[in-house]
């Protein structure tokens, strides 16, 4: 009896499953600036680019961990990326933006000096990064060649990853 | 989750609530084994659930439940009499079923588990009669049968009573049924007779073959239902236990009930002419029908089962709007500021507090869905009790009141375990073995009475056995002999604190580790589970008489009442289930003892720590001479944490900090506050520990502020003075001090001591005093110089014998700051003169 109804149920939920789309040749990143150096990170893990908007600090957090703040109601750590990355904290400016980043249900804002640009790169112009990379630098994915830069390509669940 | 693990899904939901009522009902059963309602339900649960394990092809587990009702069955008609051994039997398939459920749970199989055994001892009880009758004849039902329905042909073979019993009771039910029809029928007739002669001749016609069509139509439904049951049996087990949210299970009425009403208007329509009276009739036999099973039956709940999961996000939804609602107020409230007298300030005053009423209201009622009554809890203790009382050779009584009190489903379930170890503890330690508490004159059956009751927005939840009680010296003893504790923390015990010793890890009064308790772990946990509830703890206990424990839970976790707090320029906020009371104090009520800060509230000793030095806030300024000390209480425990300045009350939503700053000490989650900005929530329970670790600075900044009298350029710039009757004692602590070169000035009494404090010939930075002086003792002396605004952060140190709790308290009071016991070594007593003295080492 209940294989049979087993075997109804199956049938019932055999949905059309479409055949894989191609995965797009082109990776399209969102740019910015921290310190001297240009960042970016695929734009799909980007919830949304803020101005900066106050937060509160949380004890017992490494210095770059600012606090958090309130997102429409959800309360989202804030990373200073420039204390992240080793350098000296700024004041935020005119131009400083918080940008939301997701990597499944971990988001996390981050703290940069000022966006750039969106940029379509073509995969085969991303390279690997480069070899003598330090383990503190390993946040690197890879590296996009453009006519005139060199546009550094972060992982964005390295960012997100809690690391003390 | 395809179908077919929804329909397992609803099976076990609904198997394991049948069985949670079923261990209660067995135990009731017990002691009244006649009682012939009981066993029907418990009876019928083994049914229930050997049908749907048939169906789901679970054959260990469809093997099992079938021994079981056999033996059932044979008990209530009465062929074997429940007792002791019987119900043991009983029991132990129903552990194995549980058991079987689990693993199913768990695994999707019911294999692995050996019932072999259990099936032969169930038979064994039940041998005498052979079961093959009981298979096949239906059962006789006490209610008689009077219209001969014919059996359905299409009876499963598996099932023999199941299908003769509902047939017996629709029977029955139709019988009243027609009964009362007829009854009503007569009457109207008689009415109709004197004023219509001619509807006289349908009448009794109709009814007759109403009655027959009722029968024939419910005889109908009922082939057709089980033809469909086979097919539909899951959704079956699944509906119909629905509308039996109460502990009585009705599986047969259920069916009957659709059949009565449908057979009703079908029965007038074809054969009577529209006329009012037979369509009148029809209702009415519908309100009998349903008055009768009320009666029968227990009153069927209006229930649906709703996933716990669109709770939790209804309570979320209702979490953002209480957000809202806060900050919809605080608008408000600038609003009024700056428009003050203006004529739609009114209105949106008006609006904003139906907004906030309904708001409130909405989330109560939301959070009344999530409650469930504890009952859900307290239902596996009588169970317990009897295994218990069996296992360990005690006579013990459970006696529960307050099962209906209700609290979120969340708390429930965190609460179960608790509970258990503290009634096992009870039951092993508490209650005494039948010879000792005849012997102490007692009753030979202990008690233990469970009661929960609300209390403002606590639930509490209160054990109490009438056993030996604790025994506040045996447990220091105990503890000292574990390495829990030391002597001298002993000593210092009042006797809660020494109860509260019950809640240390590694702690256990059993002489010897059993099945029940004595590894001692169980109450550290209850101590844990309770603090994660923000719960709090109260013993209470007389040797000989019993033990109380009560427990007190916030009704709700997800949306609190906090105290908000300000530090600098930060805002903290405290759960208010865990604020006791909130106090200014004068800085110099501070006190330092051990280099911790202690301030006397009443007649207790309430160690003190500065949030700031929880949570790494800078003190940049420090403007006032008040604190103010918010005194947290937890399960047992207390704390007073200093804080500049009280904010308010505020009802506040628990957020997550997420999976990025989870688990950061001391903070329990944060809140987004009317003003949009998030506010962090207290980790009572965590803060608690690390005030152990935080050193103090509260009394510092003040003495610091207004520092030492002159500059120190060397060791002999320091100046002590010596106050002891003793000379040995003097020279003892002249030759623990000498090594630091500084300078020593000594004296015998504390006539003396003052007077040389008053002529001012030395500054002095710190004073050694004896406790035990003549003319003038170390109290008073400290007493005295403290009355000199001169003196006032002179550090004391008391160097006595004397140790006791009582000692240190008066000590405190007097304005000691440190207290040495004799004997020290010379070490000890130079690095505590060091350190009040702020002795510059690089001299």
């Amino acid at each position: 009896m209940s294989e049979k109804l087993q075997q109804i149920i199956n049938k019932q939920h055999k949905t059309l499953s479409g055949d894989d789309v191609k995965i797009d040749e082109v990776i399209q990143l969102v740019g910015f600036i921290v310190g001297d150096e240009e960042f970016s990170v695929p734009i799909l893990s980007i919830q949304e680019i803020i101005k900066p908007i106050s937060w509160t600090r949380v004890p017992q957090t490494p210095n770059y961990i600012l606090g958090v703040f309130n997102l429409r109601g959800s309360v989202i750590p804030l990373i200073d990326l420039r204390s992240r990355f080793g350098l000296e904290p700024m004041k935020h400016t005119e131009e400083t933006r918080f940008i939301v980043m997701k990597n499944g249900d971990d988001v996390a804002g981050f703290v940069i000096d000022r966006l750039t640009e969106a940029i379509r790169l073509p995969k085969k112009d991303v390279g690997p990064a480069p070899d003598t990379i330090s383990e503190e630098e390993s946040m690197i994915d890879g590296v996009g060649k453009q006519a005139d830069r060199i546009i550094t390509i972060l992982k964005v669940w390295k960012l997100l990853e809690r690391n003390f | 989750m395809d179908e077919f693990q929804e329909i397992l899904q609803d099976f076990l939901v609904e198997s394991f609530e049948l069985i949670e009522q079923l261990d209660q009902d067995l135990v009731e059963l017990e002691s009244r084994p006649d009682d012939l309602d009981l066993l029907n339900r418990i009876f019928r649960v083994a049914h229930t659930i050997k049908g749907a394990s048939s169906f789901l092809n679970f054959d260990v587990l469809t093997h099992l439940t079938h021994h079981m009702e056999n033996l059932l069955n044979m008990a209530r008609h009465g062929d074997l009499t429940i007792d002791a051994d019987v119900m043991d039997v009983i029991l132990e398939s129903i552990d194995l079923m549980k058991a079987l459920l689990v693993r199913i749970r768990d695994s999707g199989m019911d294999g692995g588990l050996e019932v072999e055994p259990c099936v032969e001892r169930l038979n064994a009880v039940a041998s005498g009669t052979p079961l093959s009758t009981i298979a096949e004849e239906p059962a006789p039902i006490p209610v008689a049968v009077a219209t001969p329905v014919p059996a359905p042909t299409a009876t499963t073979e598996e099932e023999p009573d199941y299908s003769g019993m509902s047939e017996a009771e629709v029977e029955a039910e139709i019988e009243r049924l027609i009964a009362l029809r007829q009854a009503e029928d007569a009457a109207k007739r008689a009415k109709a007779s004197q004023s219509k002669a001619t509807v006289q001749e349908e009448e009794p016609d109709y009814s007759g073959m109403s009655d027959a069509e009722v029968e024939a139509e419910i005889e109908r439904l009922i082939l057709k239902r089980q033809a469909e049951d086979a097919a539909k049996r899951a959704q079956k087990s699944e509906q119909q236990p629905q509308p039996q949210a109460t502990p009585v299970p009705v599986p047969t009425p259920a069916p009957a009930a659709p059949s009565a009403p449908m057979a009703a208007p079908a029965a007038p329509a074809p054969v009577a002419p529209p006329k009012p009276k037979p369509v009148a009739a029809a209702p009415k036999k519908i309100e009998g029908k349903d008055d009768g099973e009320n009666r029968g039956g227990s009153a069927v709940e209006q229930t649906i089962r709703v996933d716990v999961k669109r709770l939790d996000h209804l309570m979320n939804l209702i979490g953002e709007l209480v957000l809202g609602k806060n900050r919809l107020i605080k608008i408000n409230d600038d609003v009024e500021e700056r428009y003050e007298g203006e004529a739609f300030l009114e209105e949106l005053n008006q609006v904003v507090s139906i907004v906030s009423l309904v708001t409130t209201d909405l989330q109560i009622a939301v959070m009344k869905t999530r409650m469930l009554p504890i009952g859900k809890v307290f239902n596996k203790f009588p169970r317990m009790i009897r295994d218990l009382s069996r296992e360990l050779n005690k006579k013990i009584e459970l006696e529960i009141t307050g099962e209906e009190t209700e609290l979120d489903k969340s708390i429930v379930e965190e609460i179960g375990d608790p509970l258990v170890h503290i009634i096992r503890n009870s039951c092993d330690h508490g209650i005494e073995t039948p010879e000792v508490r005849l012997a102490s004159g007692k009753e030979e059956t202990g008690t233990i009475r469970l009661k929960a009751y609300h209390e403002g927005n606590h639930i509490v939840i209160q054990i109490i056995d009438d056993g030996k009680g604790l025994d506040a010296d045996m447990l220091k003893s105990k503890s000292i002999e574990k390495g829990v504790i030391t002597e001298k923390e002993a000593d210092g015990m009042s006797e809660k604190e020494a109860f509260s010793l019950i809640f240390r890890p590694g702690f256990s009064t059993a002489a010897q580790v059993t099945s029940v308790s004595g590894r001692g772990v169980g109450m550290d946990v209850v101590k844990t589970n309770i603090e994660k509830l923000n719960g709090m703890i109260d013993i209470d206990s007389e040797v000989g008489q019993g033990t109380s424990m009560k427990l007190k839970i916030p009704l709700t976790l997800a949306i609190i009442q906090a105290l908000l707090v300000g530090v600098q320029e930060e805002y903290y906020a405290i759960p208010l289930a865990s604020v006791l009371e909130t106090v200014r104090i004068s800085k110099d009520e501070i006190y330092t003892v051990e280099s911790r800060s202690v301030m006397r509230l009443r007649d207790e000793v309430l160690s003190l720590v500065h949030i700031g030095d929880i949570f790494e806030v800078e003190r940049v300024f420090d403007n006032s001479e008040h604190a103010y000390v918010v005194v947290l209480g937890l399960a047992e425990s207390k704390i007073g944490l200093i804080v500049d300045s009280l904010v308010g009350q505020e009802e506040i939503v628990i957020k997550s900090l997420g999976e990025y700053l989870k688990g950061i000490e001391g903070i329990a989650g944060a809140t987004i506050r009317g003003d949009g900005g998030v506010t962090l929530i207290v980790d009572v329970a965590a803060l608690m520990q690390m005030a152990k670790s935080v050193k103090s600075t509260v009394g510092q900044e003040s003495a610091e502020a207004k520092g030492r009298l002159g500059t120190k350029n060397k060791p002999s710039d320091y100046t002590i003075m010596i106050v002891d009757d003793s000379k040995t004692d003097r020279t003892i602590m002249r030759k623990s001090l000498e090594p630091l070169g500084i300078t020593l000035v000594e004296a015998t009494d504390g006539v003396e001591a003052l007077n040389i404090l008053k002529q001012g010939d030395h500054l002095f930075d710190g004073m050694l005093v004896d406790i035990e002086m003549p003319r003038m003792d170390g109290y008073t002396l400290a007493a005295e110089i403290k009355k000199y605004n001169k003196y006032k952060n002179l550090p004391l140190i008391a160097v006595t014998s004397r140790n006791g709790k009582a000692d240190r308290m008066r000590g405190v009071e007097s304005g000691m700051v440190e207290y040495i016991t004799k004997p020290y070594s010379p070490e000890y007593l130079m690095n505590v003169v060091k350190r009040n003295i702020k002795f510059n080492e690089g001299l």
